[in-house]
């Protein structure tokens, strides 16, 4: 779509602009300061209006961790029908609330129209080191690929739509969209980190493959590594995909290559489309010690595969 | 006569929520849908709970048969180790002769779709991933073989190579990597 505008990226200020399959933008302020802006709402994926609140804030906050940024300030964005009345707006406002003063940054204003089913998320603006940015491209061979939340939202919020499970069943993945990646992105950069993206969207696979340039570089994806929200390949099994999941799928087979025997559900949660995901993170090998004890978490994040050289761009799935 | 499902213009998961409801008071339903999204749910849903699937095409919508508690499920991308059978179309044409050659695929296709059993996997490639480019009637007769449930692999190299990725109306893009483990995987495979 932007290809259709009459783009000006010249200016050097820019240092990361729309020509990369970047998270955020950047634009240098001074040497030692970059500015990075980012913007992302959506309509609920749970019930609960709080909860809704929660998760888009750390959604729309992510992209400024994906960067290697700190957030500074938030917008409101809202889209909402007065007939469902004040008191869940301002749940839903709360909840995002909660999540930007839990980043430390400051709200600052924001903007509501009317519209027929509620929206909510924000613009963020934060700054960042210009000689520390994350960026998506980055990754060497030989490097490991870490992700550092699981995976299922996408399959789980179309089986709560669908009444197979009930919110409660949802509350892992729920707290888990709702954990900013603030920790992650901190001992990411501590580590030395050679690329960095959050997972939303186009699913793992597809995220994934934006950490590939056009040739050099592939990733191998251990399916049977990967983090999963309780449930999630129940409720898969159970047809609860969700059209993304299909749109993802047909966008990326071509680039997929999956090794004998993978079961049908791995190559489902690979295409998934994500809420508020976690961090996939290129690290070093030597890095990982490093990565694990800024982050002390009691279950580190997993493994989930390691980068390779290969003149096609591709992922491969093996066991 | 088996209770009928009317899923046309539902979004997932309302098919699947209708299948669920209806399966739970008949043995034999069919269930209508209109997207691909809703064809894979609802077969999926359903092979899961132990019934057979099979899926024909209509003109724009799919007619899904479900029958309760069968014994064989929907074939799918893991077939049991004895029916990996591949088949390979490495040309637009069945045998040299050209306009014979062209007449004789076009019938061996759409036989194949109404044969009793179905291969595991079709592999198109050189002059083979014409068959499957829009405008095409070999093209119909694909998309209605993946739609009963075989895996169309299209050699992308070789879409590239005629450049005709964007025309592609039937199975999907893959690459050697994928047809390599095909042919090693294959119990039987024919060569056309």
């Amino acid at each position: 779509m932007l290809r259709l505008l009459p783009l000006d990226e010249s200016r050097e200020e820019i240092l990361v602009g729309l020509e990369t399959p970047d998270d955020a933008g950047i634009f240098l302020l001074d040497h030692k300061l970059g500015l990075v802006q980012t913007v992302d709402f959506f309509t609920p994926i749970v019930d609960d209006p709080f909860r809704f609140g929660q998760i888009a804030s750390a959604n729309a906050l992510s992209d400024i961790y994906a960067m290697g940024g700190t957030p500074l300030t938030a917008m409101n964005i809202v889209c909402f029908p007065c007939t469902l009345g004040m008191d869940m707006l301002a749940k839903i406002l709360q909840g995002g609330l909660e999540k930007i003063r839990e980043a430390g940054a400051t709200l600052l204003g924001g903007h509501t129209v009317d519209d027929e089913e509620p929206k909510y998320g924000l613009a963020v603006t934060g700054r960042v080191d210009p000689d520390k940015i994350l960026k998506s491209l980055g990754a060497v061979p030989g490097d490991l690929l870490v992700l550092t939340k699981p995976l299922g939202t996408g399959i789980l919020s179309t089986a709560l739509k669908g009444d197979f499970i009930a919110e409660a069943d949802m509350d892992a993945a729920v707290a888990g969209m709702a954990e900013l990646n603030r920790d992650a992105s901190r001992s990411a950069l501590a580590a030395g980190a050679r690329a960095c993206t959050d997972v939303t969207g186009f699913g793992l696979a597809g995220h994934i493959m934006n950490m590939l340039p056009e040739h050099g570089l592939a990733c191998r994806v251990y399916p049977e590594r990967l983090p999963l929200y309780p449930r999630t390949r129940e409720m898969a099994d159970q047809g609860m995909l969700p059209a993304g999941a299909f749109k993802n799928r047909d966008f990326l087979t071509g680039s997929m290559a999956f090794g004998n025997k993978i079961e049908t559900f791995y190559m489902d949660i690979l295409f998934d489309p994500q809420t508020s995901g976690g961090l996939l993170i290129a690290l070093a090998p030597d890095a990982l010690d490093a990565f694990y004890k800024e982050l002390g978490r009691s279950e580190q994040p997993e493994v989930i595969g390691e980068f390779f050289e290969s003149s096609a761009r591709l992922i491969e799935v093996v066991k | 006569m088996s209770k009928v499902v009317d899923a046309r213009g539902l979004v997932c998961p309302q098919p699947v929520v209708r299948t669920r409801e209806a399966l739970g008071s008949a043995d034999e339903i069919e269930v209508l849908v209109d997207n691909k999204t809703a064809r894979e749910n609802v077969s999926r849903f359903a092979s899961n709970k132990g019934c057979a699937v099979r899926v024909e095409k209509e003109s724009g919508f799919y007619r899904l048969i479900i029958t309760g508690r069968a014994e064989t499920g929907e074939q799918t991308r893991e077939p049991g180790e004895e029916t990996r059978n591949v088949i390979i179309l490495s040309s637009e044409l069945m045998g040299p002769d050209e306009e014979l050659g062209r007449v004789l695929m076009r019938t061996f296709l759409n036989t194949m779709c109404e044969s009793e059993s179905f291969p595991w996997r079709l592999v198109l490639f050189n002059r083979g991933v014409l068959l499957a480019l829009e405008g095409e009637d070999t093209a119909e007769a694909l998309a209605n073989l993946a739609c009963l449930g075989v895996d169309v692999l299209v050699c992308g190299t070789c879409l590239d190579y005629f450049k005709v990725k964007e025309c592609l109306a039937a199975g999907r893009v893959s690459n050697m990597y994928e047809i390599v483990e095909t042919m090693l995987m294959a119990t039987n495979s024919a060569t056309i």
